[in-house]
């Protein structure tokens, strides 16, 4: 039996007018299960980041609904919507996007602090975290002294920590040698499968297909293909 | 806020820039409001060491160091009128002094009666304050060098007239060139050759009971040919003559209000340009669910941070400055409120210096950072 967390109905997103408009989401309709490690490829321009940014409460829709557990989430003010992503949503980018003037446990006591816990529970739970992505031990070093699969290690760890069930990762693994992106690539199937969370990631690389459950190919806005591969990568 | 303080210290040179600006603009507030300051105090040094209630002056004369003769019978017409208990004299004006070397120079002889009140400067006869050692004269200490004084006493002349400068106070020091120099009111009228019908100021003490408003309109009444001021008022309109309508005040003013303009600009670029540099962060922090609130804290302590500390650094320069101008310029005088006051208008500046820094980082689409 399978759980949905994240809906969209009928999502439309356009940019610019007249001629010129983008219909950068066409009428996308999408169910995303907890467990699951549901992998989004295409083309650029094919609508992935904005799908990504719609799911992850960062752009409402010119149409259509998102719902988050039953929630429509598109009609809530952008106070509302940053709630819902400090509670429910973790983010992992490509470019990691740490603060460069931080440790790797300062960058996770970040989003700590934003989710207001400060002190000695927080840095407890920052090591924590740390220990469970192999980086406690660099925990004093700041991001230019990580290498990039340290740096997108400590991005999972900060994405983790307040324990979302949702993690949106946009190409986790392009800016990665191959050693380090099949690290990451395990490390997010594991969270999804042993953790029990909705895990999305964007990216042209077909090498993610053995570590995903599901495989949706969009094209102009448009899924044109959702695929179950469960069975590949078991 | 570990994050506005780890962003300060990140970029080192321009946060030192930072403090740089606001160090400078708090210096310049604080040393040209001292000058104010001490300009402010200087401008009535005189009518403030007198203890008497009324000041009787020649028509429209603005200071006291601007004199104008006025008849001395004011002083009969004066005692005459209700409540009027005593009347003092001061005689003022301008007159040469030959130093010891010979070389002369300009100065403002202030001769007046015993009875103007125990903080006024006079060669008083073996530390009483009712009589005033005969062709004896005080300086200011700031003025020792410009009269050529190295020891006391010392004979010099007045208005070609025997002087003996018997000693030297302080807080007088005149502020238009021409040294102040005490004595009694017989002398004084000697060595600026006045009349017996003539002297400059009337200084009343009022009985006591008595209202001094009514006694200052009886005053006027009876002298219109006179000004009758308050103390208080005099001293207040010589404030305003030396301050505003010379321009003087406002030239400092000026400069300190330029001070924290500079400081200003400094600061909110420098502010501005670590927010730029920052946008990306800012838009992961609202990504992360950050709220508002949180990101103007970001920036507002980065402000403050460089306020505190550019400020703290700004003051310690500036009494030191201030007590080396004081060599050359003995009346700056910095209140102790000035200080305080500019740590507010500091933090005030730094506020405001990082407004528009907020706004930018406030705006920053969340949805950027899914743009490599």
């Amino acid at each position: 039996m399978r759980e949905s967390l994240l809906t969209t109905e009928n999502v439309t997103v356009t940019y610019g007018s007249g001629s010129s408009a983008v219909h950068a989401l066409d009428r996308v309709f999408l169910t995303l299960d907890v467990g699951r490690l549901t992998l989004v490829m295409g083309p650029s321009g094919s609508g992935k980041t904005t799908l990504l940014s719609v799911l992850g409460c960062l752009l409402t829709p010119d149409s259509g609904a998102v719902f988050l557990q039953d929630r429509l989430v598109t009609d809530l003010s952008e106070n509302e919507r940053g709630d819902i992503r400090k509670q429910f949503i973790g983010y992992v980018f490509q470019t990691f996007r740490l603060f460069r003037s931080l440790s790797a446990l300062e960058n996770i006591l970040v989003a700590l602090e934003i989710s207001g816990c400060r002190g000695r529970q927080a840095r407890e739970t920052a090591l924590r975290v740390l220990a469970a992505v192999g980086m406690v031990d660099k925990w004093r070093l700041k991001p230019n002294e990580l290498s990039g699969g340290e740096k997108q290690r400590v991005a999972i760890a900060r994405a983790l920590v307040n324990d979302p069930p949702i993690i949106l990762a946009d190409e986790p693994t392009a800016s990665l040698d191959s050693l380090s992106g099949v690290q990451i690539a395990e490390m997010l199937l594991k969270l999804a499968e042993d953790e029990k969370r909705l895990v999305l990631v964007v990216s042209h690389d077909s090498r993610w297909l053995p570590f995903c459950h599901r495989a949706i190919e969009m094209r102009d806005g448009r899924i044109v293909d959702d695929k179950d591969v469960s069975a590949l990568s078991q | 806020m570990r994050l506005a303080w780890r962003n300060l210290s990140y970029d080192r040179l321009r946060f030192a820039v930072t403090i740089a600006g606001v160090a400078f603009a708090v210096f310049l507030m604080v040393f040209q409001g001292s000058l104010l300051a001490g300009f402010v105090c200087v401008s009535s040094s005189v009518i403030d060491a007198t203890d008497v209630d009324l000041w009787i002056t020649a028509r429209g004369v603005p200071c006291f160091d601007f004199p104008a003769p006025l008849p001395s019978r004011f002083r009969e017409l004066s005692m005459n009128v209700a409540g009027v208990n005593s009347v003092e004299r001061i005689a003022a004006g301008i007159t040469s002094w030959q130093k010891p070397s010979g070389v002369r120079q300009t100065i403002i002889i202030v001769g007046a009666d015993p009875g103007v009140g125990s903080a006024f400067p006079l060669p008083y006869l073996n530390g009483k304050t009712d009589l005033v050692f005969p062709e004896t004269v005080l300086v200011d200490n700031s003025n020792l060098d410009a009269l050529g004084l190295t020891t006391m006493p010392v004979d010099v002349e007045i208005g070609r007239r025997r002087a003996r400068v018997a000693g030297a106070v302080s807080g007088f020091g005149s502020f238009i060139g021409s040294p102040y120099v005490f004595t009694g009111y017989n002398d004084a009228v000697r060595y600026l050759d006045f009349g017996p019908e003539e002297t400059t100021f009337l200084l009343v003490r009022i009985a006591p009971g008595s209202n001094t408003q009514v006694v200052q309109q009886d005053l006027k009444a009876r002298l219109p040919e006179a000004d009758i001021w308050t103390r208080a008022q005099f001293a207040r309109r010589a404030r305003f003559y030396w301050v505003i309508k010379t321009g003087a005040g406002g030239a400092l003013l000026t400069a300190a209000l330029l001070g924290a303009i500079v400081g200003a600009v400094i600061v909110s670029q420098t502010i501005y340009a670590t927010t730029m540099e920052s946008l990306e962060e800012f838009a992961t922090l609202k990504a992360m669910g950050a709220s508002r609130w949180y990101i103007r804290r970001v920036v507002l302590i980065q402000a403050l941070v460089s306020s505190v500390i550019g400020c703290a650094i700004g003051l310690a320069v500036t009494f030191p400055s201030a007590k080396v101008v004081q060599g050359s310029i003995p009346w700056v005088y910095t209140p102790w409120w000035l200080p305080a006051g500019m740590v507010l208008v500091s933090l005030f500046m730094c506020s405001l210096a990082s407004t528009v820094s907020i706004r930018k980082a406030l705006r920053v689409e969340p949805g950027r950072v899914f743009r490599a």
